[in-house]
């Protein structure tokens, strides 16, 4: 029976996460109506292995599943087989030689090299690193701060504009559909960050106000202050970071046949012909570094946060080994799911991750300091635009360099791997939409998290509910704990503790599985699509500079250098303003695209005139 | 543009971004069906369970829900309602995932029941069961037409049934009656409980009849109970049983058969069949023969087999020819075939029938009676026989060359 057989592994592994999904499950769900259980019988250690045995063969499973209009399953089979036949060596020199050898290999060397530093001399990498990060955040700062500045008015001017009327890849249909390109793109850019700083970060300006405003600390324009600087980081400005970068790069990818990687970001300066210099490839490579470097100490943040977490409900430590469990199996989840393809584990994660974030933050809301979040949160949003350009300008002085310009120079790390991706997804859309899509939808939805959890937050703090402050206190100023006792103080606070666990994994998979995917396609030599293989090595690769940050330590440092790459790819931000721009002015002379004014324009006439009061032959 | 003439489609970025035509962010389709709301009810069964069992195991239940004050006996209704509700529920879910109809509205009668629950507790813990069982009410009132099979009780069965019924009004009513008679029996409660304590034959013996007639009363409630319910047992187990036993011989029973929908119908079989079955692979397949060790043999490899005349049109009827999306005749004897492609034909007009002719002079025959097409198995055989030589004669020529 062949075909039955061959048909059977693509099953399997579908069958076999759902069973473990349902059995783990089961128990998660007696932990959580017996919290003694958890105590008692089970323990710290089987517990966090209970419940990431659950969230991973959950989000295994929609990775896992064939895609509902295309029958995969016979090429899953066939892979499978193709595995089986061939040795592990043999395909491991097959994903080898499908690598560009500079970007696999330097990465590889610069992260051996810094842990075997950090091991060796551990006070005086910190220090070197520290002292560097110093410099140049003080040395970059007005240069990141002008860029960013520059991005917004960039998207806006691209919004308005007949530049915006542009349709990338000519008249393709778009693939992804709006919502899945929003999703898509929301959750890839933004990680953990919204989970672990969403009850933070308002609450640390509201202890030390930003000196900017001349407010008493802990006071009630405290927590308008506090507010508002939450939104000026995490709105409009921070995701023009990825726009400005992911726009000019899917110009060129579309419009000019440029290949999907950072360097095409050049095509306006060295012509499409001259992509593989040196320098384009130094630029690849420097991606790479900054994407793993960016996603392997998120990862490593995250699993504290969600251990912290498992601690604080539960009251059960862990283990020393507990963060390799950890991300050992967030690993196995993302790395599926990066090998399952886009259609498939990426996209259903992320559609999941957004209903999840949804619904926590409608519940946070029911259940919250309503009036305050509402009454705050619209005055936060006026003085956010009220203050908006003050707030861009500032540079210098130690609490900005610590905060806006760190925050700059992080989106800015970020933003190869996140505006490779946003490149790849909008063929067909026209930057327009794009421009909607990434940067005001996803600010918009961030902006609301930031409200509602930030103000649930400070309200808790504020009116003296819970002492917030002193918590993070008490575990040596770990922001990670902050979320804890602000949800287990709220009605149905369980029930958002287990969502907020939901969301830390969810969202960090969403991140790291693309990011996978996008140094996959980095990586790889001109002209050949990654496989799975070589996929699955990045994954792997990741996985293992995460483990290492949490077992040699460091993992402050390597945030700090990988953050430091911000400021190189902000410099490029600025090229691909200028390339975009003048390719722009180039090519689109012909008057075939359409402000948005005059879209606005045209229509307004024909509203006017009906044609029974004013027929159309007479009109001129 | 040196580069434009390079097709879009051979970039290798697309290969990975680009594998389909258009990637919605959620596929209705599949959340919405027949399976998801089977799947929602067996979630919403485990919940309510271990949300009954957490409610069971509290000394004093919360009851500070909205619907607290109006319900009478919230404590009690809280204290069992969950694990009472899963019972049913799980039953339900079978029924449901065998698409019967009164399961369909069983699930529609206790879902609503369910989620007053969370409402009375006004537990956080019981929020997530308030959701799913309400999210599940559309979702089968969606899937109404999914849930369509009557379960065909026979008149033995719904007679057994009647009579359990019928014992339980008649000793509850007449012990009420006679309440003057027993010792401790004070209310339609006590009367109720005494029937269901003395039908299973446990009798505690703290309600005891004092009067002959009582006595005597007593003695029928026993006789009718337990007779009733040893019927009622055989009645309804028994049928499952002889299905059991009927599925280890190799044939369907009626339930089973009429889920077939879009399969391939196998009339017959032959020297063919298996590795026919082979290349079928997935697709559904019902297969009609006579040939009983056969039969238990395709069973075993969990093939449908349905061992009966694949030449009667009745039997081509149970094996749902009617809605297949085609029939293979295969038997080795071609008057077999002959048969078997006249009967499928009148059962099912419009169906694509191939058969297998052993014989070349029955081709027409079969062609004739209606086959869409006909495999001569030996002009085939021979053909191949024939290229395969003169092939490997062609490669050792170039070999020499």
């Amino acid at each position: 029976m062949g075909a039955r057989d061959g048909a059977e592994p693509a099953r399997m592994l579908p069958n076999a996460l759902l069973a473990t999904f349902v059995g783990a499950g089961s128990v998660v769900l007696v932990g959580f109506f017996f919290p003694s259980v958890v105590d008692n019988v089970l323990g710290g250690r089987a517990w966090l292995v209970v419940s990431l045995l659950f969230f991973g063969s959950g989000l295994g499973y929609l990775a896992a599943l064939p895609y509902e209009g295309l029958g995969t399953e016979t090429s899953t089979a066939s892979t499978l087989l193709h595995v089986r036949r061939g040795s592990l060596l043999n395909h491991l020199s097959d994903v080898m030689k499908s690598h560009d050898p500079v970007i696999l290999g330097l990465p590889v060397v610069v992260f051996s090299l810094y842990f075997a530093l950090q091991i060796v001399f551990p006070a005086g990498t910190t220090a070197a690193v520290g002292s560097l990060t110093e410099t140049v955040l003080s040395g970059f700062g007005p240069l990141l701060v002008a860029t960013v500045l520059l991005a917004v008015g960039f998207c806006v001017f691209l919004f308005g504009s007949s530049w915006g009327d542009i349709r990338l890849g000519g008249d393709v249909e778009p693939t992804y559909t709006l919502p899945t390109y929003f999703a898509l793109v929301f959750t890839a850019g933004i990680a953990a960050g919204i989970v672990f700083w969403g009850p933070a970060e308002a609450l640390f300006h509201y202890q030390t106000p930003p000196p900017l405003f001349d407010v008493t600390p802990q006071s009630g324009a405290a927590v308008d202050v506090a507010l508002r600087y939450t939104l000026f980081h995490w709105g409009l400005s921070a995701w023009s970071a990825y726009a400005v970068i992911g726009i000019p790069l899917a110009y060129f990818v579309f419009e000019r046949d440029a290949p999907l990687r950072i360097s095409s970001i050049l095509t306006p300066f060295v012509g499409v012909d001259n992509l593989d210099s040196y320098w384009s490839r130094a630029l690849d490579t420097l991606a790479v570094f900054a994407t793993i470097g960016g996603i392997a100490t998120s990862i490593a943040l995250v699993s504290q946060q969600f251990l912290t977490g498992v601690e604080f409900q539960w009251g059960v430590s862990s283990g020393p080994f507990a963060p390799v469990l950890f991300v050992g199996g967030l690993a196995a989840v993302y790395v599926l799911s990066a090998v399952s393809g886009l259609h498939r584990g990426i996209r259903r994660i992320a559609g999941t991750c957004v209903v999840l974030f949804a619904v926590f933050a409608l519940l946070l809301f029911a259940v919250g300091p309503k009036s305050f979040v509402v009454e705050r949160g619209t005055t936060a949003l006026g003085s956010y635009v009220i203050h908006f350009i003050p707030m861009s300008l500032v540079s210098s002085g130690s609490w900005a360099a610590s905060w806006t310009v760190w925050n700059w120079a992080w989106w800015f790390s970020w933003a190869p791997f996140a505006g490779t991706f946003l490149a790849a997804l909008s063929r067909g859309r026209r930057i327009r939409t794009v421009v909607l899509t990434t940067v005001a939808a996803t600010s918009a939805a961030t902006s609301v998290w930031f409200l509602v959890v930030g103000g649930s937050t400070l309200s808790m703090q504020h009116s003296g509910r819970v002492d917030i402050l002193s918590a993070i206190e008490a575990r040596g100023g770990s922001e990670a704990v902050a979320g804890f006792p602000l949800l287990s103080a709220l009605p149905l606070g369980d029930l958002l503790i287990f969502l907020f666990f939901a969301l830390i994994v969810a969202f960090i998979v969403t991140s790291a599985d693309t990011s996978t995917l996008i140094a996959a396609i980095l990586a790889s030599r001109r002209g050949i699509a990654p496989s799975r293989g070589s996929i699955a090595l990045w994954g792997a690769f990741q996985a293992a500079v995460a483990l290492a940050v949490i077992l040699i330590g460091g993992g402050e440092t390597l945030q700090a250098l990988a953050v430091l790459t911000g400021a190189p790819f902000a410099v490029l931000a600025l090229v691909a303003m200028i390339g975009l721009a003048l390719a722009c002015i180039r090519e689109e002379r012909g008057g075939e695209h359409t402000s948005l004014v005059r879209h606005v324009l045209n229509r307004l006439p024909s509203v006017q005139l009906h044609h029974d009061f004013d027929p159309p032959d007479r009109e001129k | 543009m040196v580069d434009s003439q390079r097709g879009s489609d051979e970039r290798p970025f697309e290969e990975v971004f680009y594998q389909t035509e258009r990637v919605p962010l959620v596929a209705w389709r599949e959340f919405s069906g027949a399976k998801p709301a089977v799947a929602l009810m067996a979630a919403v069964t485990v919940l309510a369970f271990v949300t009954g069992l957490s409610n069971l195991s509290q000394p004093d239940p919360v009851v500070s829900g909205p619907l607290a004050a109006i319900l009478p006996m919230v404590e009690t209704i809280v204290r069992f309602a969950g694990v009472l509700f899963a019972f049913p529920l799980g039953l339900v879910t079978v029924g449901l995932q065998r698409r019967k109809r009164i399961a369909w509205v069983a699930a529609l009668v206790l879902l609503p029941g369910l989620a007053l629950l969370p409402l009375v507790t006004g537990n956080a813990t019981e929020l997530p069961l308030f959701v799913l069982s309400v999210a599940a009410i559309p979702l089968l009132a969606l899937n109404r037409e999914s849930f369509a099979q009557r379960i065909d009780l026979s008149s033995f069965q719904i007679a057994s049934l009647a009579a359990i019924v019928g014992v339980a009004l008649y000793g509850t009513v007449g012990a009420y009656g006679l309440r003057g008679q027993f010792l401790e029996l004070n209310g339609w409660g006590d009367a109720f409980y005494y029937v269901v304590v003395t039908v299973a034959t446990v009798g505690y013996g703290d309600i005891t009849p004092v009067t002959v007639e009582a006595k005597l009363f007593s003695l029928s409630v026993i006789l009718f109970g337990t007779g009733a319910f040893t019927v009622a047992v055989g009645a309804l187990i028994g049928p499952a049983i002889e299905s059991r036993m009927a599925a280890a011989f190799g044939t369907m029973t009626a339930s089973e058969l009429s889920l077939l929908e879009d399969h391939v119908v196998v009339l017959g079989y032959g020297d063919v069949t298996e590795s026919f079955l082979d290349r079928l692979g997935d697709t559904d397949v019902v297969v009609v023969t006579t040939n009983a060790e056969a039969a238990a043999q395709m069973r075993e490899e969990g093939i449908e087999v349905l061992t009966d005349d694949p030449t009667d049109e009745e039997t081509l009827r149970d094996a749902r020819l009617d809605v297949a999306t085609g029939v293979a005749v295969a038997s080795a004897d071609d008057a077999t075939n002959v048969l078997a492609v006249l009967a499928a034909r009148t059962v099912n007009p419009d169906v694509r029938i191939v058969t297998v002719a052993n014989e070349e002079t029955h081709v027409a025959k079969l062609d004739a009676v209606g086959a869409d097409e006909i495999i001569d198995l030996r002009a085939i055989g021979g053909r191949m026989l024939g290229d395969s030589v003169l092939e490997s004669s062609t490669e050792a020529n170039d070999a020499t060359e």
